[in-house]
């Protein structure tokens, strides 16, 4: 049975408590298995960014448990829950979200800057995982000179750098084309099948979320139901393959 | 690529913004390395001359002192006497005379100044007044050129002349002719005392000069050099340094060299008579004034208390200039105030629009896993940073321009008739305005304190942002 990495226990959400009260999250469970890559769908309002932001722990819920690695985040103080974002949480924004004055590899290294590691290993691991998203020979050039697919590239590889247990994206094709929206979409899968990261990503677009192995569907503040996407099919086929493969191999 | 590259980086995104902020702030600096550096000046100038005026007075003091017995006595110069006399060089027009309508003792007023010429038969009635225990006689000729002066006055808006013009003569030098007989200058202070170069006069010497520094400097002789005076060649034995404001200008030689070069042959001008002891010289002093009406007779006594008199009203002007010096530390401590709270608050300011704008940067840096602290830090340091900037700025503003802004923004200072004003005063000069290593850690060192004053409350505002509203902010 697979770990759980992150698991949610009546979590709701509702700004402005005790007067005009609007709910955004209404006892909302959910559990994402180590290595999963989990879509969250729904329509304008029905609280996917809101969830996204208190599993990112940038946002506090008003009740409810969300357990990171089981760590309760939500009891965690500000002067705690900054390292679990920092050495838990990998965040893809919709707007990419570089910083301007930087390149993109030194992009990619302020995230493992600010979790104290050496300019040497940072600069190595940055270089890495540029590559891995398919921007070597473009590390010194700076958001301003990079195309919005590569500017989320590097943001995906920012994300990565701390090998976080969960990567969070926040509708990562939301402002991209086609040929970019699908090379992204294909970037995360091929990252979560061979790598393993654990991505839960949320889309209003049912075909990007088509690509996933779990799609989610909020309403209300509430899971409405959930699909099996395609890689789900895609990673039981090569299980199976596996499994013959090494009974074959065996006999 | 550390916190201290970003600041730098952040700044260094909008040149022309950060560029005008430095230049801002960099006057205000300025202004506050400024008025420092123009206090000390001023300061430094009213101390020099109260040095000088208390150096004057104590050596005017000390020759009173030296002189208790000695009466100086020369006669009342009278405009309307007989024609302006003086050696025949640029301002004058012929020897002196002993003759015209004038009292038996003398006649034409002598070279342009307060001396007029005396004859022998003076000299002899001073010497044979009762307790007289020597006279040495004095020529003193002013030579210089002449000005015409035009009389005028403004009427009705209109500068019209009045009066009849009038030569002036500006002096250059002064020919300054003692006896150097031994029995004189061994036991009375006739030569010129702090020599400074070279040696005093000799009894009996002639064609030898001591000159002033004054009189050295107008000539461009010094000691050994042969100098040329009315055309005839003296050799400068000495220099002397001033020792009172009216012997600045003098050339001490041999009476008889004095008499010979302005055709003047048994005349002198003044004499320095000598009394017994200090105990008579008032009784002396009358029975001289009794001799003639015109006679000018001055006892040390008498200098004393002009000297206690002008002593006085120099005392009441440094007072006046302190005072006025205390409320120029005032006015200028206001004015640092002004340009500290100035720094503090466009540190403000900037700091708390920079926050703004790059609120949703702040959200994605917590959501990366800045802490607070590290959010913090950043943008001290760029308030920092660029507040050290502007110091650096304003040193090199303040070095050039501290005169300038000094005279702005300082009251000038009167003393003993002399304006100290910083950037405009005779008293100070450029160098004085000088920025000091001390002046320029503390400009730099308050740089960097008022950048963290002013930047503060931005960062800690930054550091407080919460990470989901800052993601919204658009």
């Amino acid at each position: 049975m697979s770990e759980i990495v992150l698991k949610i226990e009546d979590l709701s959400k509702c700004y402005n408590p005790g007067k005009k009260e609007v709910r955004c999250l209404s006892k909302l469970n959910l559990e994402v298995k180590k290595g999963e890559f989990t879509a969250i769908m729904g329509p304008s309002g029905s609280g996917k960014t809101t969830l996204l932001n208190i599993i990112g722990c940038i946002d506090k819920p008003t009740k409810g448990k969300v357990l990171i690695d089981n760590i309760d985040v939500v009891t965690l103080p500000e002067s705690q829950l900054y390292k679990i974002r920092r050495d838990k949480i990998g965040f893809i924004f919709q707007s990419f979200n570089l910083l301007p004055y930087l390149n993109a590899r030194e992009n990619v290294e302020l995230a493992m800057e600010l979790a104290g590691k050496f300019k040497g290993e940072r600069t190595a691991r940055a270089n890495e995982l540029l590559a891995t998203v398919g921007l070597s020979g473009r590390e010194n050039h700076r958001p301003n000179k990079l195309s919005q697919g590569e500017q989320q590239r590097v943001a995906i590889a920012r994300a990565l750098a701390n090998d976080p247990a969960i990567i969070l994206a926040d509708e990562p094709t939301g402002n991209l084309d086609m040929k970019n929206k699908q090379e992204i979409v294909k970037l995360l899968a091929n990252l979560n099948i061979k790598q393993g990261t654990t991505i839960i990503m949320v889309t209003h677009d049912s075909q990007v979320a088509a690509h996933t192995e779990r799609m989610v569907l909020l309403k209300d503040g509430k899971i409405l139901k959930e699909k099996a996407g395609f890689l789900q099919a895609q990673k039981a086929n090569a299980q199976q393959q596996t499994q013959t493969a090494a009974t074959s191999q065996s006999n | 690529m550390g916190i201290f590259t970003r600041a730098v980086r952040n700044l260094s995104r909008r040149k022309i913004r950060a560029m005008l902020v430095v230049i801002a702030l960099g006057f205000c600096m300025a202004i506050m390395i400024a008025l420092p550096a123009g206090i000390a000046a001023n300061q430094a100038a009213a101390e020099k001359l109260t040095g000088d005026l208390g150096n004057t007075i104590a050596q005017t003091q000390s020759i009173i002192n030296r002189t208790m017995t000695q009466i100086d006595v020369s006669l009342t110069p009278t405009m309307s006497q007989g024609p302006s006399v003086s050696s025949g060089q640029s301002g004058s027009s012929g020897g002196p005379t002993t003759s015209g309508p004038g009292p038996e003792y003398g006649g034409g007023q002598f070279g342009g100044g307060s001396a007029k010429p005396m004859n022998a038969s003076l000299y002899d009635d001073i010497a044979n007044v009762s307790n007289v225990a020597a006279v040495a006689p004095i020529l003193q000729v002013v030579e210089g050129h002449n000005v015409t002066e035009h009389p005028s006055m403004i009427i009705n808006g209109v500068q019209t002349e009045t009066g009849e013009s009038f030569n002036v003569t500006v002096p250059d030098y002064i020919i300054y002719g003692i006896p150097l007989d031994s029995t004189l200058i061994d036991s009375y202070p006739i030569l010129p005392t702090n020599i400074t170069e070279g040696r005093n006069l000799l009894p009996g010497e002639t064609g030898k000069v001591v000159l002033s520094e004054n009189s050295s400097a107008y000539f461009g002789k010094g000691v050994g050099d042969t100098v040329s005076i009315l055309g005839t060649d003296f050799e400068v034995v000495g220099i002397y340094g001033s020792t009172g404001v009216a012997d600045k200008q003098l050339a001490y030689m041999n009476i008889a060299d004095a008499q010979a070069i302005t055709n003047s042959t048994g005349i002198e001008t003044s004499l320095k008579v000598f009394a017994a002891n200090s105990d008579v010289v008032s009784s002396v002093a009358n029975d001289i004034s009794a001799l003639h009406p015109d006679l000018n007779v001055n006892t040390a006594q008498e200098r004393l208390s002009q000297l206690q008199q002008m002593q006085s009203i120099y005392n009441s002007q440094l007072e006046n200039a302190q005072t006025t010096m205390n409320q120029t530390q005032t006015q200028a401590n206001g004015e640092t105030l002004i340009a500290v709270s100035a720094t503090s608050v466009i540190v403000l300011f900037v700091m708390l629009y920079t926050v703004r704008e790059r609120t949703k940067e702040i959200g994605t840096l917590k959501a990366m896993g800045a802490s607070n602290r590290t959010v913090m830090s950043q943008f001290l340091l760029e308030g920092i940073f660029l507040s050290f900037t502007a110091g650096i700025v304003g040193i090199a503003i303040g070095t050039v321009a501290s005169p300038f802004l000094s005279s702005i923004l300082l009251p000038a200072v009167q003393t003993g008739g002399i304006v100290i004003n910083a950037g405009t005063s005779q008293a100070t000069t450029a160098n004085a305005y000088a920025i000091s290593p001390e002046l320029i850690l503390i400009g730099l060192g308050a740089s960097v304190l008022l950048g963290v004053i002013g930047s503060l409350y931005p960062a800690w505002r930054a550091a407080k942002i919460r990470p989901a509203e800052a993601m919204r902010y658009e």
